[in-house]
Parts: C-alpha cells; structure tokens; sequence
C-alpha cells in the first residue's frame, strides 16, 4: 500500500481530526509533514508517497515563514498585510512538492493557486457559468479615490473588498455608500498606525479619511471587490452556507449565521439549522447543492473543496462567494442523509471518496474497533451498502460516488 | 444592531412573498395572508411592472394587508414612483386594511438610507386603513425628498408605526397635529441626529398629553438616546394612566430613567411595559419587577450597564 503522509500542522485540530477518521476507518495513522519543513524544503519522501494537501493555517511557523520577511519587525501573526508573500511561498512550496518523483498529490497546486486568488476563483467561476455576484474587473484597483469612481461608474453601492489572498474574513471589508455622500466600511481589521490587523470584534468605521486609509492600505496587496449581494437570513441572523463538496458530490452543508454581514465563526457567527434552510429553500434545495457542485467542476483535480453559498432571494438560489482549498474543519458535522457521507464527518466522507482509493486499503477490514469508533453511524452507513462491504480489503470506496 | 429579518407576519397575517408563490404556483387565499411585493436586487424589471403582475394575478379586491419590500435593485431609488403606482390602483383595493412600506433588511440597505417620500397620500387615498407602518425617512442622492407627512385627518386608523435611525422632526409633529380619533396604537422609533432625527423633545410633548389622541391604549416613543428623559416625561404624563401598553425600549435608557419612572405615577394598570435594549443595571431590573409584578416587562437586550458609549437599537 502506497504510504499516506499529510501536509499541515501535526498536532493541530485538523491533522488530528483526519488522523482519527483514518484509524476509525481502520487505516494506520497517516505520516505528517509539517508545513514549515517544506517552506524550509528539509523534508524526505518515501518513493510513491500520496500527500494528502492540508492547510498551514494552524502553523504558526509557517506563518512566519511566509510573511515574516515581507513584514520585517512588523510582522504579526495578526497582521493582515503579506498576503502576496503568503500566496508567493505557497504556491511555490506545492509546486516544488509536486515536482519530486513519485509524489502523488491529493490535490493540485494549480487550482490552490486559483482558489487563493479571489480574483482568478471569479473569473473561472463567471466563465464556466456559476452564479458570483458582479465583481469589479480590469486593472486592480490602486487606492481609495480609484475604487470610488469605479464603483460610481459601475453603479455599484454595497461591494465586499476581500483581499486577493485573504482567508477566514482576513482583511474583508464590507463597504457601503449612503444617499448623501455617507460611507460605512464594517470590517473585523483594525486600523492603527502600525499596520492593519486582524481583530475578534466586527467594528464600523464611518469617517471617509479612515475608510480612504482602510482601502490604501489594503490596495496594494491586491483586491477582489464584489457587489454585496443581499444574503437570506435566519433566525433575523444574516445567513450563509459552506457546502462541502467531495468528489463531485456536496456532502456536508453547515449553516452559519451572524448579526454582521461576514459570518465566520470567529467573528461571532454560529452554526444555523440546515433543516429550516431546508424548508426554506423548499424545491429550491437540490438546486442551491447543484450551485455548489458546479463550482466545485471547475476545480476538477481536487477531492474536496468547500464553497461558500450566498443565499438570495429568500433561499430559492445562490451565488458563491468562495471556495475554499482546506473548506473541510467542520468538526462533529455529518453528511447529508441523502447523500453518500451520510452519518460521516468530512474528513472519514473523503477517505470514502474516490480520490482516495489508492491510500485508504484497509488491511484489516473487519477489525472490530473501526467499527467502534465509527460510532454507529458508520456502521448504519455500511449497513446501506452490503455490496461495498463485500468489497475485501478497500474501505468502502463507494464505486457510485457521484 | 441593524433589521436583518423581513417581517413574517403583519396585521395578524403571515406574510407571503408574491412572486415566490407565484413562481411555486402555491398562492394563498387572497384575504388569508399579508402579500408582499418586492423586488430581487438583480431583477430587469421594476417595482411597477411586479405590482402590476399582483393585481393581474391575484383576486386584489379581498387583499386586506399589503407589505412593500424592497423597490430598488442595484442601485437604491426613492419611493416616489413605486408609492404612486400602489395609490393609482387604490380603486382595486377596497379591502385593504394594513400597509407596510419598506420591509427592507440591511443586507439590502441601510435603514437610514432608504429614500422616502411625502406619505401623507397614503392616509388620503385609503380611508378605510387601520394599520400603517413606515420604515425608513432619507432623501434622495440629490438631498431632495425624504419622509414627509402632512396633518391629516383619518376616522379608522388605528395603528401608526414610524421606523427611523432618525425621524425628522417635522413628521413628529404632523403626527401630533393630525387627527385621528381611532388610533390606539402610535409608535414611533426616534433615532438619532446623526441619521436625521431632528425631532425636539417639546415635540413629543403632544402624545404625553394624548388630549388629541382619544382612543389611544399604546404608545411607543422608542429608539431614543435621550430615552432617560423620556422615560422621565412619560412618569409624569396624563396619557399614561389610560394606556396598556408603553414602550421605552431600544433607546439608550438607564437606571436614572428606570428610577423616574418607579418614583413616578403608578404604572401597575399596564399590561405591558416594553424596555428591550437597555442599559438598566441588574439591581434596577429587579427593582422594575418588584414594583411591576403584573405588568409584561420587556427586559430583553440588556446592554453594557458600565459602557460610556450607548447606542439606539436601530441607527444607520
């Protein structure tokens, strides 16, 4: 059997969280490679290793790796500025990765790249079809003064400003012109003489000269400005969905709400009711699902990603707003019932999946305490597939994935 | 805090989007339900041409209660035009007995940048409305318009709402110098100056009084950060023995308001006493339900009792 190794921060929530699926499943822990050793590039790899692509995210070091000589003796790991450092380092790492011999990535350095570039991620998205909400296009845009007068000539008065190279709402700015001459920037970063940075509080700023500073200071590392695109809520909450697509298939939607216009959890959002969204959107639900699938086509060389929907029209469609390289820390979240990660959290679903074939070969299919540790509702999720469990020897690859 | 929920139900109806229902060939009994016409921020077409639809499509004249949502898409219009398409079919609605203008979430814009127009028209032409609710008091991107209202007498209404980060002065006091001898519920949400609240306090003196308002049972001068001296004013005022129901609520009110009142008259007639979003400490909470024990106390949204910044609930 070829070798599993995961790229991401051992130790960390999501390192530990595939670990536990893999010996759920019955799988040896998988090997890690630490994020910092490959910026370093100090790291061996057996011959005919498949890496499983994972996010730096939880890795301190590699943060400091990546942006701390774009920062110098600024640098934070709060800062939001060093993003095209960030992306730099990244996409370089994976492609070196991906150039050893006999390496198999699960996952592509090139659409990564694509996924953190905002701009690019649009534009494939808008190109193959899949509803976005209308971006600003053309040259980037170079400061405050510049983003005024094209969003006037755009007839554009809600926009989001995401940095290019942002996640988890780093450095988003939800931007917004009044009738007479108001403006209002919501945003999580905080504006100080040092530099910008990243806060767990949603503030407002509303004086143009700190709005003008916001925008100039976030210009230059690239900006993807899109129309703010009036989100259905729940529970009077502003309300989006990050669907989990794995193999084609979405097989993990977690509601998130908010009483501000971003939604992720660490700004306060929380988990809504995929059931009330269900009844919401009503016929309209398969379609918002096949909204995220589509989005997920474009990124074909990817086992999983995980897109944001952005609920319109009162949950009957949706735009996406991102998609996410590493969308899949969702823990505790089961599948969709209906679909084939049913009764599983993303992490044991993409062992499942297809991608995974070469690496997830069970030596012990039957010993007892995968079965244990799957906690029930793998084994009723095994149940629903007597011929996959007749399969010796895989883990339940499931030949009808999609 | 901001609107972020449409309203889902309006004069004891649950409210129906009209193009939703329509499109899932699911529409109600025109008199079972509040029909709310509204457009899509992308739609092509405009608010006139989807009224329009509505009366094409549904038994309009049974319609009792009518919400208007958004009327705008891309780009935020003022109500002008949508608001004289509805007044032009006026004829065709002899049922109509609520209308809510501006059922509108931040997520769309902002409260105090919506653009609004002279409302008076809209007690005029419906004689035979009891409920009215107006959301929202900016004018245009020109600076001309805004919410307006011109004294007016009206037999039948019954019910007033004002929704505003900040109501213009000048509409407080058309309120006050209109007649109308069914009102038993007013509310208005003052707001603040920022956001055009330009009202004075001597402008709410008239409903403290109620000598013009007769049949009034409920009043709400809400949304206030001068709510403390408000709350101070309502402790003395001769409308408050013949109420129900008051409502102090999403202002900046304090313990020194919360103490005016329970110094004040007696307020154990009401049925409800409405103080969500507040910055009343926990002792002067407990204070309130002991004096109160009857009373429907609406303590909900307790701010930061210690915070030197107080906010209205609703603002831009």
């Amino acid at each position: 059997m070829r070798q599993l190794v995961v790229l991401g921060c051992p130790g960390q929530r999501r390192v530990e969280l595939f670990t536990a699926a893999a010996r759920a499943a019955g799988l040896p822990a998988p090997a890690v490679l630490p994020w910092s050793e490959l910026l370093r590039g100090r790291y061996e790899l057996q011959p005919g290793a498949v890496v499983r692509i994972d996010s730096p995210g939880e890795d301190p070091e590699a943060d400091r790796l990546l942006r701390g000589p774009a920062l110098g003796a600024g640098y934070a790991a709060t800062r939001v500025e060093g993003g095209p450092a960030w992306y730099a380092g990244l996409t370089a790492a994976l492609r070196e990765l991906a150039s050893r011999p006999g390496v198999r990535l699960l996952g592509d350095p090139a659409e990564i790249a694509v996924m953190f570039d905002k701009r690019r991620t649009h534009a494939l998205l808008a190109a193959a079809g899949v509803p976005v909400p209308p971006a600003l296009d053309g040259e980037p845009v170079g400061g405050y003064r510049e983003l005024r007068e094209r969003l006037a000539a755009a007839g554009l008065h809600r926009v989001f400003l995401k940095p290019a190279h942002g996640s988890s709402a780093s450095g988003v700015v939800a931007l917004e012109f009044g009738p007479r001459g108001q403006v209002q920037a919501t945003t999580s970063v905080e504006l100080t003489p040092a530099g910008l940075f990243n806060s767990l509080t949603v503030r407002r700023y509303r004086s143009t000269a700190e709005v003008a500073e916001l925008v100039d200071r976030l210009a230059p590392e690239g900006l993807h400005v899109e129309r703010w695109v009036p989100k259905a809520g729940q529970g009077g909450r502003s309300a989006d969905l990050r669907v989990v697509v794995i193999g084609g298939r979405a097989t993990h939607v977690v509601v998130r709400t908010s009483r501000h216009p971003m939604t992720n959890l660490h700004l306060g959002g929380q988990r809504g009711e995929t059931e009330l969204v269900r009844a919401a959107a009503g016929d309209a639900w398969p379609r918002l699902l096949a909204t995220a699938e589509a989005a997920a086509e474009c990124f074909p060389a990817s086992p999983m990603v995980g897109v944001d929907l952005l609920p319109v029209s009162g949950w009957r469609r949706a735009l996406v707003g991102e998609v996410n390289a590493f969308g899949d820390l969702l823990p505790n979240l089961t599948g969709l019932p209906d679909g084939p990660a049913a009764g599983l959290d993303t992490y044991a679903a993409q062992l499942r999946s297809p991608a995974y074939a070469e690496v997830a070969h069970r030596p012990d299919a039957h010993r007892p305490d995968a079965h244990r540790q799957g906690r029930g509702e793998l084994r009723e999720a095994e149940g629903e597939r007597p011929r996959d469990r007749a399969d010796e020897g895989q883990l339940h690859v499931d030949a009808t994935w999609r | 805090m901001a609107i972020s929920r449409h309203i889902e139900e309006f004069h004891g109806l649950p409210v129906t989007d009209f193009r939703a229902a329509a499109d899932d060939g699911k529409l109600p009994q025109p008199a079972a339900t509040a029909w709310r016409i509204a457009l899509d921020y992308d739609d092509e077409i405009g608010f006139a041409e989807v009224w329009e639809r509505f009366l094409e499509t549904v038994a309009v004249e049974q319609v009792t209660a009518v919400v208007i949502g958004s009327w705008f898409t891309d780009e935020p219009d003022t109500l002008t035009e949508p608001l004289a398409a509805v007044l032009a079919s006026a004829d065709r609605l002899p049922a109509l007995r609520a209308l809510f203008v501006g059922d509108i979430t931040y997520e769309q814009c902002e409260i105090s940048w919506l653009q609004m127009c002279d409302v008076t028209a809209v007690l005029e032409t419906f004689p035979a409305l009891e409920e009215l609710v107006v959301r929202g008091a900016s004018g245009d991107w020109d600076g001309a318009g805004g919410l307006a209202l011109k004294p007016v007498k009206h037999e039948r209404l019954k019910a007033l709402r004002f929704e505003a980060g900040g109501l213009p002065g000048a509409v407080v006091r058309s309120v006050a110098a209109s007649d109308f001898p069914a009102l038993e519920k007013l509310e208005l949400w003052l707001g603040v100056g920022n956001y055009g609240g330009d009202w004075t306090m001597e402008d709410l003196a008239p409903f403290l009084s109620g000598a013009n308002l007769p049949a009034l049972r409920h009043l709400g001068l809400q949304n206030a950060e001068q709510q403390d001296r408000i709350a101070a004013l309502a402790a003395q005022a001769p409308i408050v023995p013949r109420l129900t129901g008051l409502a102090l609520s999403m202002g900046a009110l304090t313990d020194e308001g919360a103490a005016a009142l329970l110094e004040g008259q007696p307020l154990t007639h009401l049925k409800t006493l409405d103080l969500h979003h507040h910055y009343l400490t926990e002792g002067m909470q407990q204070r309130l339900r002991e004096a109160l024990p009857g009373v429907e106390l609406d303590l909900s949204d307790q701010e930061d009792p210690n915070d030197n910044w107080r906010y209205v609930a609703i603002s831009e």
